[in-house]
């Protein structure tokens, strides 16, 4: 077995010039899909973390009723005794923080225009102990303390269609809880901006009490759980379910990916982009290969039919063309892990940055990630397009008809 | 000098016809040959290009199949066996000599002795005293590590003929083993060849129109628009009385 590998070994290095070909093209497949598949988990990863820390949390606590039904009034499937719930959740493992949430929408107005906002009350200490940091273009954050004025943080899009900024007023309308209009003013403490568009055009953040005076209601929507660590998620949901079902409301627990569609939309795009990239490369590699193996084949007719005419089986001829292809796809893989993690480091201290997508405002920064997971499949990949490539040559190698291989000139 | 056994020859080829396709015809390279070799002869097959010697080699080693007739290995009907079964009976009965001498360029002069027992699944160990027994036999233990490409026409093919005989085969066929050699080196190879023969009993059947290597044989066979023309022997590797054919 060791010689006959060490034949393939050998005859992969026959043709030097052909073999260095064959190795970059190879290596030049796995490179980009490094690069392409590195960018790719750095976006993902990165709208993954974005997502959590925008504001949605690991984990949220809704009540069973808010899933089932429709509100019909404003807050009625809300939590009632949320501060029971929070501080029952905050004893857990991994916990790093509840901050409570209530979600609603209405009408703002600056005395000459109005338009509609979709409002989100929050507790900012809450939200600045989870890291929901607001993403301010300008003025600043919410404050916990309370003061005389009603301060809330508005869209960078809204902000420019109600033409206001911060330290301007603007009036609220919304139904309460009782289906009464009720309205506030509010001061504009900040202009926050996504990096979403549509949602620029109408997000209005006020704080939690100033909500539930406009709202008349105690209640909350839901409570957002923040985790020392993402990857504790599947865990700490584990633990903390059964733990939430002895609570007067029944309440149902939501992981952060079974919330973000945003989120699965692009992962499952960027996963299609790469598996069609993969696909692209494993013809490339297949159909060149098939090429460079053939010829290899036609040059070595005479030498086959001397082994298959000392009584080598065709099995053997079938698999040392097998293991060759497999070999210069084993070294080319190597080339092209080497290669582009090389050019991914060095992109990544290029500073490159790219212009921001359809429907994103800021420009995304060109980082690769090195993941091992994308490095052994791209390298899989390669090296079963080459074995595959090899099939047709070494079948005809092995059907070669030995009295006339040994006449090949 | 080895006596044919009618009863059981090594090789029998028996009305053996051998024809290609050539355009909407045939053209025949064997028609009707019938020949006998026993165990340890030295015989050869003589006569001008086309005139089917390697034709009857191809299919004394089982390469080829012939169009009709058939040819027995050891009282084995080669005709009936399967492709499998064939490559086995090449593998462990048959050491094939060629004139280009078709090393593995990229097998150094013992791996490519070896390759015959590595086929034969035969231990490794074993394998290397069998090698280093081979190349000593032809002379080249000082060459066993060079690549064919390193080693001149004659060592190639004493190379060649190491490995044909290596795994101790019942028969060594040699296609023109002369032919690109110069006189020297034929002469050697000859001499080789008929030493093998002799000190171990070995059989060779080879082609050859090399007036210097039909000197040294004991049976030649001399072929004609793919017909025996003339079987005839000699004692002492000497030819003077012609035979029609034996069979």
């Amino acid at each position: 077995m060791g010689k006959f590998l060490l034949l393939a070994f050998r005859n992969v290095f026959r043709n030097r010039r052909r073999t260095v070909m064959t190795f970059m093209m190879v290596g030049g497949g796995v490179a980009g899909l490094l690069l392409a598949g590195g960018y790719f988990a750095f976006m993902i990863d990165g709208l993954r973390e974005s997502t959590i820390r925008s504001g949605l949390g690991h984990l949220q606590i809704f009540t069973t009723e808010h899933f089932q039904r429709d509100e019909v009034r404003v807050l009625d499937t809300g939590i009632d005794n949320w501060r029971q719930v929070a501080a029952s959740v905050k004893t857990g493992n991994h916990i790093r923080g509840v901050a409570p949430r209530i979600e609603f929408y209405g009408m703002v107005s600056n005395g000459q225009k109005s338009s509609v906002f979709m409002g989100s009350a929050v507790d900012p200490d809450a939200e600045k102990s989870l890291g929901f940091t607001a993403n301010l273009s300008s003025g600043r954050d919410l404050s916990g303390k309370s003061s005389g004025d009603v301060e809330a943080l508005i869209g960078s899009g809204l902000a420019k269609s109600m033409n206001v900024k911060a330290g301007d007023g603007l009036t609220l309308l919304a139904v309460t809880s009782d289906g009464a209009l009720n309205g506030v003013d509010v001061q504009i403490a900040g202009v926050v901006s996504s990096g979403i568009a549509a949602m620029d055009a109408r997000y209005l953040r006020i704080t939690l009490p100033a909500a539930q005076r406009l709202l008349q209601s105690d209640r909350i929507t839901n409570l957002v759980v923040g985790l020392d660590n993402t990857a504790n998620t599947d865990a700490v949901y584990a633990d903390l379910g059964p733990r939430l079902k002895g609570l007067p409301q029944q309440m149902t627990l939501k992981k952060w990916i079974d919330l973000a569609d945003y989120y699965k939309q692009v992962r499952t795009m960027f996963n299609g982009i790469f598996i069609f990239m993969g696909l692209i490369v494993f013809f490339m590699v297949l159909m060149s290969s098939v090429n460079t193996l053939l010829m290899a084949m036609f040059e070595r007719t005479r030498e086959i039919g001397t082994m298959l005419a000392m009584g080598t089986p065709r099995a053997w001829i079938i698999a040392l063309f097998m293991v060759e292809a497999s070999l210069l796809g084993v070294f080319g893989a190597v080339l092209g892990l080497a290669g582009g993690n090389l050019l991914g480091t060095l992109l990544n201290h290029s500073g490159l940055h790219l212009p921001p997508p359809p429907g994103y405002t800021n420009s995304i920064p060109f980082r690769v990630l090195h993941v091992p997971g994308l490095m052994i499949a791209s390298s899989v990949l390669v090296i079963v397009s080459l074995a595959a490539a090899s099939i047709l040559p070494a079948i005809r190698a092995s059907r070669l008809q030995i009295a006339e291989a040994l006449a090949h000139v | 000098m080895a006596k044919t056994d009618p009863m059981h020859p090594l090789v029998k080829a028996d009305e053996v016809t051998r024809r290609f396709p050539l355009d909407r015809s045939y053209v025949s390279a064997l028609d009707n040959v019938s020949l006998q070799a026993a165990a340890g002869e030295f015989l050869a097959i003589a006569g001008p290009s086309g005139s089917g010697k390697s034709t009857l080699l191809n299919l004394i080693g089982c390469i080829d199949r012939p169009t009709a007739g058939r040819i027995l290995i050891e009282g084995v009907d080669t005709s009936r066996l399967k492709p499998a079964s064939l490559t086995a009976l090449r593998r462990e009965k048959i050491g094939f000599v060629f004139q280009t001498f078709n090393l593995i360029p990229v097998f150094t002069a013992a791996e490519n002795v070896e390759f015959p027992l590595l086929i034969q699944s035969i231990p490794a160990a074993e394998r290397r005293r069998r090698v280093a027994e081979a190349l000593e036999s032809v002379g080249l233990s000082a060459r066993a590590k060079h690549r064919p490409d390193l080693l001149s026409g004659g060592e190639r093919q004493r190379v060649a003929v190491a490995r044909a005989i290596v795994h101790r085969p019942a028969l060594v066929l040699a296609d023109e083993p002369t032919a690109n050699l110069d006189t020297r080196n034929a002469t050697q190879l000859i001499d080789l060849m008929h030493d093998l023969n002799r000190r171990l009993g070995l059989t060779f059947i080879f082609s050859t129109h090399d007036q210097r290597l039909l000197e040294h044989t004991d049976r030649i066979v001399r072929l004609t628009d793919g017909q025996i023309a003339s079987d005839s022997t000699s004692e002492g590797g000497h030819h003077g009385q012609v035979f029609a054919a034996r069979v």
